[in-house]
């Protein structure tokens, strides 16, 4: 059981020290929009061999570097409890570099229909079946499509601690699963009556539409930026790097342009927000 | 000497396969150890309580194959049956390595093909039966009849061109027309390789991984509550290529049974596929008797 691992490293070591300079990144497709952005400015600018990837999203990234497969992470999501046990070898390091928000998006026929924002009860009713349609919320007759995100992605981590209060704590369901963030909007954009879990930022208001969460008190919190920063939108996530250890050699560059001002423009680019916004009140 | 090198080689050849074959199995213990045959037999895959059951993914497999056959097999029975008994050689070389090209598309690019028309067509066609997506079994098994279909003709066309031509002529000189030849000499003598075709291709359509991936909704635990009613064609579902193809393979590193659980799943799907490929083989053979 435990060789396979080990048998993967050796043929990483040994391609590893073929070509010494490539640094090889992998993880989240959320994060990965900046970083591989950053990636081609780094490969421009002081030849650097960066190769960005996105198996199996911040999991992926973190069993990944767990395994020496590759020495930087892209996570949407903290490293758990149970990955640091799984590694006890590596010094899981993140390296807050923004925050997103994830959003509760439809279809276009959905919010025409007249949903706008659901209430968390509603959103667990959905979650476990006990609603199918979208008359039961607001909405015109129509069943709902729910394309649950697949474990291991950040998305999905945000979601079930905001729902159920811990991941763990999430029912065991069966829905049809999507995976990356493209995949998701053109799923939900493609299918009557879709819903699904997505980073907020690829919610373009055109094809997929984000829901607005409704609190107990009635009010409406829409995942804008402002809201996003104060946390009164309840959904968001931080977005880090992770090395082993502190950052070295090709990765201390990367890291370095992501935390600089012009990084951090990339961040703000793909639509989340950057450190600065954060601290701002 | 060359004799010697030929046992070396294939001692090689066979020893990489009980290797692969020895390996999964032993990967795959702690599951068989903690489900017993359930592994095999149970309905429900929960990852996160440690409860494995593969049934809903064998079946998956298993119909998406067996859509792709039913629908590829009138097709390249036919193209090979006409390629074979009426195009002079020439043009049915140009054809066959047309058609065999096809084979050498890389599946991705299937798959972004059944993403862009075939499951929003599925999607609008049946709409009066009200599925959920386009994501559905039926979906994936057509897409997998175009890529089988390659495979189904040349083996066809193979197995037809073997039957020799003095049959034929015989049978003509006593008055039977072409197509009775066809149907009375040519098909009956190359039944033991169009059978050898069709397992292949079944096989083939078995192991497919990402072309399947893309289309077929990637729905755990959905097995039908009848196996004889076509509605369920119509539901997303999962097959053992596209749950391992999946993120679950990244989780399930570092927790021994759920790993084991995912490496049993490669044991069936190899299991599966070499049986059905050894009989396909083994049908090729006899005809070559």
């Amino acid at each position: 059981m435990k060789q396979l691992p080990f048998v993967l490293s050796v043929f990483a070591l040994a391609a590893g020290s073929a070509f010494a300079e490539t640094l090889k990144v992998n993880g989240s497709t959320t994060v990965n929009l900046p970083v591989a952005e950053a990636a081609e400015i780094l490969r421009a600018e002081q030849k650097l061999d960066i190769q960005v990837d996105t198996q199996g999203g911040s999991s992926g990234g973190i069993s990944m570097l767990g395994d020496g497969l590759v020495q930087v992470g892209m996570l949407s999501k903290h490293v758990s409890d149970d990955d640091r046990a799984k590694y006890p070898a590596v010094k899981f390091n993140e390296i807050h570099i923004g925050e997103d928000a994830v959003a509760l998006i439809v279809s276009k026929d959905v919010w025409d229909g007249g949903v706008h924002a659901l209430t968390r009860q509603q959103i667990k009713d959905i979650y476990e079946s006990r609603i199918t349609n979208w008359k039961d919320v607001g909405g015109k007759p129509q069943r709902i499509a729910f394309f649950n995100k697949e474990p291991g992605r950040g998305t999905w981590e945000v979601f079930a601690h905001w729902t159920y209060g811990s991941p763990k704590d999430a029912p065991q369901v069966s829905f049809p699963e999507v995976g990356g963030n493209e995949e998701t909007r053109n799923k939900v954009a493609g299918t009557r009556g879709a819903l699904s879990q997505l980073s907020s930022s690829w919610a373009d208001g055109k094809k997929v539409f984000a829901l607005g969460i409704k609190l107990d008190d009635g009010t409406v919190v829409e995942p804008t930026n402002e809201n996003i920063s104060t946390k009164k939108y309840p959904l968001s996530r931080p977005l880090f790097l992770l090395t082993n250890g502190e950052p070295q050699g090709a990765a201390k560059p990367l890291i370095d342009f992501v935390l600089s001002g012009r990084g951090q423009d990339l961040i703000k680019k793909h639509g989340y927000l950057r450190l600065k916004d954060l601290k701002e009140p | 000497m060359t004799r010697a090198l030929s046992w070396l080689f294939s001692l090689i050849a066979l020893v990489a396969i009980a290797g692969v074959v020895g390996l999964f199995a032993w990967q795959s213990v702690p599951v068989w150890r903690q489900e017993g045959w359930g592994y095999l037999t149970g309905v429900k895959w929960f990852f996160r309580q440690h409860q494995f059951g593969a049934l809903p993914m064998i079946y998956g497999s298993v119909v998406v194959a067996a859509v792709a056959l039913l629908l590829a097999a009138p097709i390249g029975f036919g193209a090979a049956i006409f390629t074979a008994e009426y195009l002079p050689r020439r043009l049915r070389l140009a054809l066959k390595i047309l058609i065999e090209l096809l084979a050498g598309v890389p599946s991705v690019v299937y798959g972004l093909l059944g993403i862009l028309l075939l499951r929003d067509w599925v999607y609008d066609a049946f709409a009066r039966f009200d599925p959920l997506s386009g994501d559905t079994l039926l979906t994936a098994g057509a897409l997998l009849a175009v890529m089988v279909l390659p495979t189904i003709f040349t083996l066809s066309d193979d197995a037809l061109r073997s039957v020799s031509s003095a049959q034929r002529q015989t049978a003509r000189s006593l008055g039977l027309t072409r197509a009775e030849t066809i149907f009375s000499v040519s098909l009956p003598q190359a039944k033991a390789g169009l059978s050898a075709a069709l397992l292949l291709a079944f096989g083939r359509a078995l192991g497919e991984t990402i072309a399947v991936f893309l289309v077929v909704g990637r729905q755990d635990n959905n097995l039908p509550a009848s196996l004889f009613s076509l509605r369920p064609l119509l539901d997303p579902g999962q097959t053992l290529t596209s749950k391992l193809g999946g993120s679950e393979t990244n989780i399930a590193y570092g927790d021994p049974k759920h790993w084991a659980a995912m490496a049993g799943l490669g044991l069936i799907l190899l299991v599966m596929t070499g049986v059905v490929t050894l009989l396909g083989t083994g049908f090729g053979r006899k005809s070559d008797a």
